[in-house]
């Protein structure tokens, strides 16, 4: 209807064919019955599990299909949600199926999207119980879109919720030999977030007399300050228990390291990105009054965050640990954009979530593969690995490169917009996140050296390089870095402005971002009348 | 169309005497297909009643009415009958005359403390259920039926003088009448005291923590099929009536609302923490039913429209997974060990079990997270923020418990037959398999479907004149 409603640009062709209101649900839902699908497909003996695996990939490409339509034709000049549904569900307690995608929500669908492919052919290797294994991960992967594309808080609570069962079942039966603790560590963080974001919802609902979850309504329904810092700190936990920030983090090291490689790739890819998609949705866009009292609150977490996750990287001598500690990092620099309140800072904070997931599930796939390979998590054996290890090597420096936001990668446009909005508003929290990311060099630093260029140890077990499946889907994630890094508007035709066949993430991201952050615009002098 | 709105009540209780008397007798001779035969009655009736139930009236000089509270709670039951029916394994049941006689029994027991107007009826009701569950326990074990008597007549005691001193004070046992006397009369003493115990006596009927212990013994040593209609049907029926009942004292609603926001919160957390230590598979379903029979008294606590409607809306998808849990389960009813690799052996009752599970636990997207969140937004509405975070805390421990079941039914392997030892996996038959996928199908399209069924239950809380 949008669609019908807005003059379009320009005369895009097939423009206007999956305006009907069903794309979102597909996306959402595809997952899930090919999920249902499998689950319920005969395999006797195994017989179809390369089967089951191509299903799998194939429906991560047929959503990413549909993403690549919706992402063309999305229109990044509208504020407004687009490719909206809307049905009542429980008209009694007013909710609403209502789905719809703006320019943040896009960017998590499209990080979603290249996650799904990464996690399913990281996931190649898997030998027991397959079917079952990809109908969990395809439904996780449906559950995560489920929550980005949703409009009604309580549709957001329902996926939201609905992630934490195939994740804590697969570590629970794929996992490594910790892999029991890891799942109940999971399930009481993630399920404590659960809880603190219900009672958010439901003393938002309360304290508006809104009788409806519909977001529109729920989150533009003005309440008093005091109330909005309740909610606001609600959200606040809820968010850091996933995303995951200091001290709410206890899961994340063994998770990372007992996870499956495909499994761990879509929790710190994407399922933990829902954590600050969920803060920007219910706090910086619709309590600024919270959000400006909370900002200390927000730096604070983000210097502790990165602070920590650095030093525990740099003592620990687990490589796997390692990588889970170091995927905490762009967490904390997406807290201090938000921290920030000004419309740099949140514009960053969200380039952040999809250079953020992106790098996390780069390093934390990269320190799985690379213990795999070399048959050992131990730094202490691991050594001179880069001779023998071409593919793995050049990887590892570009998780680290992605890590740090050097030039020529996403996470460093990110970066540098966040740094940029906070240096204004928080300066001692950025410098504090900035010494942070030092300290993460210098653990990226003694990583590197002791794992690819120190001198190897004779009495190490022998490695090998990446299979082509691993080096496709980590390939993946760095080719996706490096292409919005490198095109953050898209490529052109040369000579002209015309996009090629990306309109540009940055561009398609802005889509309704400036609404969001209008309440911490600051306002323009003006001149003194003469 | 009026005069057939009895039609699924005379059905069940026909089929119920003629499974009895029939086989006694020796008239169905074909005992195989008695199962399929008695699972249909109750689809026949619930589909007879989902058509002309929707006809409003009274009747019996207005000792029963029709209305949606009626048809709610009526389709709910038979549906769940059908299922109890189709999906229980019934080799390992003692008598299979009595095992299907009884179910149907029970549900027209429910029926007619839906249709009751008055608190004579209810009570009724709620013995016939009470003691068709009773029968069936006594099969297996007598001394479990013995002490389930007892423990029934304790409840049906308090419940009776409850009953008594409400008529004693307000002059009426009618309904409506009651509500309209209370409603201008204040909170006192000597009417809180029967209150509290008629809500003594149906906590223990519905195994509302702590007073679960009194029957909870029986409800784990019984047959499957007659576990399920204790923590199903039961429980279910003593929560319409409890519903009635706190719809027509709503006016005192001062005196039993603490009560119940103490006994929610308690059977909340108690029934998740002890899901998560029980090991046995019946004994998580047992408490993980229990949490949910605090969610129901939760609602029932805000003693108003939005409130009592969400918890009729949990009540169907907790009376469908409660009484098909332990059915499905069938044999398996030993240790965990007994449905270790359930899924690979046994795929369409490990689902339903799994889903049942799960929908006790309020696990999203099935029946009971729709359920619970509506009566989550009812305790919103109504401020008690605490006993929301108590209800969410009992909701994370009873996940917990649910995900350790599904670890054991998928993930571990299936035992060798050497070390399953005595432990008989479920029998497997085309009734049983199509049952445990009816199970899961309702179980998921109970949320999928919300509205209609939402709505429903928002026009049964309305019928009871709530606002």
């Amino acid at each position: 209807m949008i669609f019908l409603a807005t003059p379009s640009p320009i005369g895009v062709p097939g423009a206007g064919i999956f305006s009907q209101p069903f794309l979102l649900s597909l996306m959402v839902w595809a997952p899930a019955i090919v999920a249902l699908g499998i689950a319920v497909m005969p395999n006797p003996r195994g017989r179809y599990d390369t089967l089951m695996k191509q299903i799998a990939f194939f429906t991560n490409l047929g959503v990413g299909f549909l993403l690549f339509i919706a992402y063309n034709q999305f229109q990044n000049y509208l504020p407004t949600p687009q490719f909206e549904e809307k049905q009542p569900w429980l008209p009694a307690i007013g909710v609403v199926y209502h789905l719809g995608v703006d320019g943040p929500g896009m960017l998590m669908l499209v990080l979603s999207t290249i996650v799904g492919i990464a996690s399913v052919l990281g996931s190649l290797g898997v030998r027991e119980r397959v079917r079952s294994y990809f109908a969990l991960l395809l439904l996780t992967q449906s559950a995560v879109n489920g929550a980005v594309v949703a409009r009604d808080m309580f549709v957001l609570i329902l996926f939201w919720a609905a992630a934490t069962i195939p994740v804590a079942v697969l570590i629970m039966g794929w996992g490594g030999p910790r892999r029991t603790a890891a799942t109940w560590r999971l399930l009481g963080y993630w399920g404590f977030g659960t809880v603190a974001l219900i009672v958010g919802t439901m003393a938002l609902y309360s304290f508006t007399g809104a009788k409806t979850f519909d977001m529109d309504t729920l989150l533009k329904t003005s309440i008093n300050p005091r109330m909005q810092l309740v909610v606001g700190l609600l959200m606040l936990v809820a968010a850091a228990t996933r995303l995951p920030l200091f001290p709410l983090h206890g899961w994340i090291r063994d998770v990372t390291a007992e996870a499956p490689v495909g499994v761990a790739v879509i929790v710190m890819g994407a399922s933990s990105r829902l954590g600050a998609f969920l803060l920007l949705r219910t706090l910086i866009a619709a309590e600024p009054a919270a959000a400006k009292l909370l900002s200390p609150l927000l730096a604070v977490l983000a210097a502790l965050t990165v602070g920590y996750a650095a030093l525990a990287a740099l003592r620990a001598l687990d490589v796997r640990h390692v990588g889970g500690y170091l995927a905490m990092i762009p967490g904390g620099i997406t807290m201090l954009g938000f921290a920030a309140v000004s419309p740099l800072g949140v514009a960053g904070s969200v380039l952040s979530m999809f250079a953020g997931g992106l790098s996390a599930a780069l390093i934390v796939g990269v320190c799985a593969i690379l213990s795999e390979r070399a048959q050992t998590r131990s730094l202490l054996v691991l050594g001179g690995l880069a001779p023998r290890m071409p593919n793995m090597t050049w990887l590892l420096i570009v998780a680290a490169l992605a890590l740090l936001g050097v030039p020529l990668l996403a996470s460093f446009t990110a970066e540098l917009m966040t740094f940029f909005g906070a240096f204004k508003t928080q300066p001692i929290g950025a410098f504090a996140v900035a010494a942070g990311l030092v300290v993460a060099a210098a653990a990226l630093a003694k990583l590197l050296y002791r794992v690819l260029f120190g001198a190897a140890n004779p009495d190490a077990p022998g490695v090998s390089d990446a299979s082509l499946g691993e080096t496709w889907f980590l390939g993946l994630l760095a080719g996706a870095l490096l292409w919005v890094g490198l095109f953050p508007s898209g490529p052109k035709i040369p000579g002209t402005d015309v996009p090629l066949f990306d309109p540009g993430l940055l561009n398609q991201m802005s889509a309704g971002l400036s609404e969001m952050a209008s309440s911490y615009t600051l306002p323009t002098p003006t001149l003194p009348s003469q | 169309m009026k005069n057939l709105v009895f039609v699924p009540d005379l059905l069940v209780v026909a089929a119920a005497l003629v499974f009895v008397v029939g086989v006694q007798l020796g008239w169905l001779r074909r005992r195989r297909y008695l199962p399929a035969a008695a699972a249909g009655v109750a689809l026949v009736a619930f589909l007879f009643e989902l058509w002309v139930g929707a006809t409003v009236g009274t009747y019996f000089g207005g000792a029963m009415v029709q209305d949606r509270f009626a048809l709610f709670a009526k389709a709910a039951v038979l549906l769940t009958a059908a299922l109890a029916l189709a999906t229980t394994d019934w080799q390992a049941e003692d008598s299979l005359s009595i095992g299907l006689a009884m179910p149907l029994l029970a549900a027209f027991g429910v029926m007619v403390a839906a249709s009751a107007a008055d608190m004579v009826g209810l009570w009724a009701g709620l013995e016939l259920a009470a003691a068709s569950a009773t029968v069936l326990v006594s099969l297996r074990r007598p001394d479990l039926g013995l002490r389930l008597l007892v423990a029934g007549g304790v409840a049906s005691g308090l419940l009776l003088i409850g009953i008594a001193f409400v008529y004693g004070t307000t002059g009426n046992a009618d309904l409506t009448a009651v509500r309209s006397v209370l409603a201008s009369v204040l909170p006192t003493l000597p009417l809180a005291i029967p209150v509290l115990l008629l809500l003594a006596g149906l906590a223990i009927r519905a195994n509302l923590a702590p007073f679960h212990v009194a029957t909870f013994t029986a409800e784990l040593g019984a047959s499957p099929l007659g576990s399920g209609l204790l923590l199903g049907v039961v429980a279910l029926a003593s929560a319409l009536v409890a519903i009635k009942l706190a719809a027509a004292l709503v006016g005192v609603s001062a005196v039993y609302a603490p009560f119940l926001e103490v006994v929610a919160g308690i059977a909340m957390v108690g029934g998740g923490a002890a899901a998560i230590a029980a090991h046995a598979p019946r004994a998580r379903l047992a408490y993980l039913a229990v949490s949910q029979v605090g969610w129901l008294a939760a609602g029932l606590a805000t003693h108003y429209r939005a409130g009592i409607g969400s918890s009729l809306f949990l009540l169907g998808a907790f009376a469908v997974a409660a009484t098909c849990g332990p059915a499905v389960l069938g044999r398996a009813e030993g240790g965990e060990m007994a449905i270790h690799g359930l899924g690979v052996l046994r795929p369409a009752r490990a689902a339903g079990l799994a889903l049942a599970m799960l929908s006790l636990a309020g696990a999203p997207p099935l029946a009971g997270f729709f359920g619970e969140f509506a009566v989550a937004a009812a305790i919103a509405q109504s401020g008690h923020f605490e006993l929301l975070a108590v209800g969410l805390v009992g909701w994370v421990l009873g996940l917990v418990a649910a995900v350790s079941t599904l670890r054991v039914l998928y993930i571990q392997s299936p035992l060798e037959d050497a070390r399953r030892g005595g432990m008989v996996l479920p029998m497997v038959t085309t009734l049983s398999t199509a049952g445990a996928a009816a199970l899961c199908a309702v179980i998921v399209a109970y949320g999928v479907f919300a509205n209609p069924i939402m709505g429903l239950a928002d026009q049964g809380a309305e019928a009871l004149g709530l606002r």
